[in-house]
């Protein structure tokens, strides 16, 4: 039997491969904003990660705001709105966005993270264990196969407040490590 | 300058069907319903529809970023089954998904489970085989249902939405196997959804990313019209559908043609309905504040009292009308995804 030749069915991928920023060796005096895409409790986990984070090496939470223009709203949907993509730059040094614990928002969390770190500021994803493969695979597609990626549990909606900050208060080490060495 | 990519080739010693089946199960390809082999011969013939060079890049799909050429997509138009005559709607389709207003890296990604409408208009429908009347929506027409699975499998291969990794939909759906259908310009007692969104062609493709249909079923037996679209407007209105807090979001209504007869008998023409359709679905602005807690909203809706009465969409012009299917005393809505937004485009090969 003769062989036949069939076209695969997949093309090359075609993003520009990007890089993650430099990550300091020491977090100590840096700043600290919190990117909230406006998903349930994403302010609450973030926020709460980044101040005892803060509190653990000497650094401080410089900025919590919305991802949407004027940081007067948040869609998880779409990129960051310009102008706090810009206020986030300038105000801080490392950044927590998400929370990419659903598919668009993933996607867009990971877009952002991939934004930030071009311009220079290592930027932590919060993510949740279910929703891990989505995001590494979205940071393949993105060109940024290694997003820093913080894996909390599943689900953030609806989750209890003290259990959130008990996630919060364990991810410390892991924080260190993501914004030190990438992960 | 133009850029090319020449898709990747492989040598089958056996082109069996059961052995491609398996081929594509193994390496995650595919819908998980049978395949044509994309021999050479095969994707050739695809391609002599095509009006320009098989291997330009014409655009990439989100996430994943993959490449679109003609041959890339008469490559998954040949797996889907479809017949030659479709592959100009199939790339057109593709086109209007790459439009930025689609958002189909949000689309492709979410957990909400949308897929593309694919609408067509004009003389292609008829001339490539699609089918408006009776079960427009399938089954049974092979054009309607391969050009909405080509679509899909583009998606899977080209876009990265593959279940679990750049698809998260939580339940996904049926339509996202194939959502297909041919606008009734025949039975359609207004111009063609086409010529009313401004795109002067012969032929022309919509893609709506949006949920799948609901019925609305009004026998007409009290006589008046109007609760065709009360009926419609009571369906809108729905706290599940991301219209809710989402005011760009459209509704795609596409009205049985018994419908559409007796609304324009009445002298409603198509932005009447969707004006009455705006007016009639509405709910309190307490009750969208009470149940979300970010609202994706027009300004204007901001700042309206509690007690005030919001539509389910921004504007008017969010409500899209196209009359499809045979007869009967039905009409189907579609709600939105949300942040996305309809594209209607010529079609060109």
């Amino acid at each position: 039997m003769s062989a036949t030749t069939i076209y695969l069915p997949e093309s090359a991928p075609g993003p520009p491969p990007a890089s993650l920023a430099a990550s300091p060796a020491s977090l100590a005096g840096l700043r600290i904003a919190v990117l909230d895409n406006g998903k349930p409790n994403a302010a609450v986990v973030m926020a709460r990660a980044a101040e005892t984070l803060a509190a653990r090496v000497g650094a401080e939470v410089s900025l919590v705001i919305k991802k949407g223009p004027g940081g007067r709203s948040a869609n998880a949907a779409i990129p960051c709105a310009e102008d706090v993509f810009a206020r986030v730059v300038e105000e801080a040094d490392l950044v927590l966005t998400g929370a990419a614990d659903c598919g668009s928002c993933t996607a867009y969390s990971v877009q952002d993270s991939i934004e930030l770190e071009k311009a220079g500021r290592p930027a932590v994803v919060v993510t949740t264990t279910k929703f891990r493969p989505i995001a590494e695979t979205l940071s393949g597609h993105f060109g940024l196969p290694g997003v820093r990626l913080l894996v909390l549990p599943h689900p953030l909606g609806g989750t209890p407040v003290p259990t959130l900050h008990a996630w919060a208060d364990a991810a410390t080490d892991r924080l260190i490590a993501l914004f030190t060495k990438g992960g | 300058m133009t850029s090319r990519y020449e898709p990747e080739t492989l040598e089958l010693g056996d082109a069996s069907p059961e052995a491609l089946y398996e081929l594509f199960e193994k390496r995650h390809w595919g819908d998980g319903l049978p395949l044509v082999p994309p021999t050479r011969e095969r994707v050739d013939a695809m391609l002599e529809l095509a009006a320009g060079e098989p291997d330009e890049v014409l655009a990439t799909l989100l996430p994943r970023a993959g490449v679109v050429t003609r041959r890339v997509v008469a490559i998954n138009a040949v797996l889907a089954g479809c017949p030659p005559a479709v592959f100009p709607v199939v790339l057109s389709a593709v086109r209007a998904l790459a439009r930025p207003e689609v958002n189909l890296r949000g689309v492709n990604a979410t957990t909400h489970p949308v897929a593309p409408l694919v609408i067509v208009h004009g003389e292609i429908a008829a001339r490539a085989g699609f089918h408006a009347g009776v079960g427009a929506f399938g089954p049974g027409n092979r054009a309607n249902a391969t050009t909405g699975r080509a679509v899909r499998l583009l998606l899977l291969h080209v876009a990265g939405a593959r279940p679990g990794f750049g698809d998260a939909a939580t339940h996904g759906q049926p339509a996202k196997y194939s959502y297909c259908v041919a606008e009734n310009l025949a039975e359609c007692p207004w111009e063609g959804y086409a010529a009313s969104r401004g795109v002067d062609a012969p032929s022309a493709v919509t893609v709506f990313c949006g949920e799948g249909p609901h019925n609305i079923h009004d026998a007409e037996a009290a006589g008046d019209p109007a609760l065709i679209l009360d009926k419609i407007a009571s369906a809108m209105t729905s706290l599940g559908a991301n219209n809710a807090p989402i005011s760009q979001a459209e509704f795609f209504v596409a009205l049985g043609p018994e419908h559409a007869q007796s609304l324009a008998v009445r002298g409603l023409t198509r932005p009447d309905v969707a004006s009455y359709l705006y007016e009639h679905a509405r709910m309190p602005a307490r009750v969208f504040r009470r149940h979300f807690e970010e609202l994706a909203w027009a300004e204007w809706m901001k700042i309206a009292d509690d007690d005030d009465l919001l539509p389910m969409t921004g504007h008017p012009d969010n409500v899209r009308v196209f009359v499809a299917g045979g007869p009967g005393k039905h009409s189907l809505l579609m709600p939105s995804w949300g942040m996305t937004r309809s594209a209607t485009v010529p079609v060109e090969g």
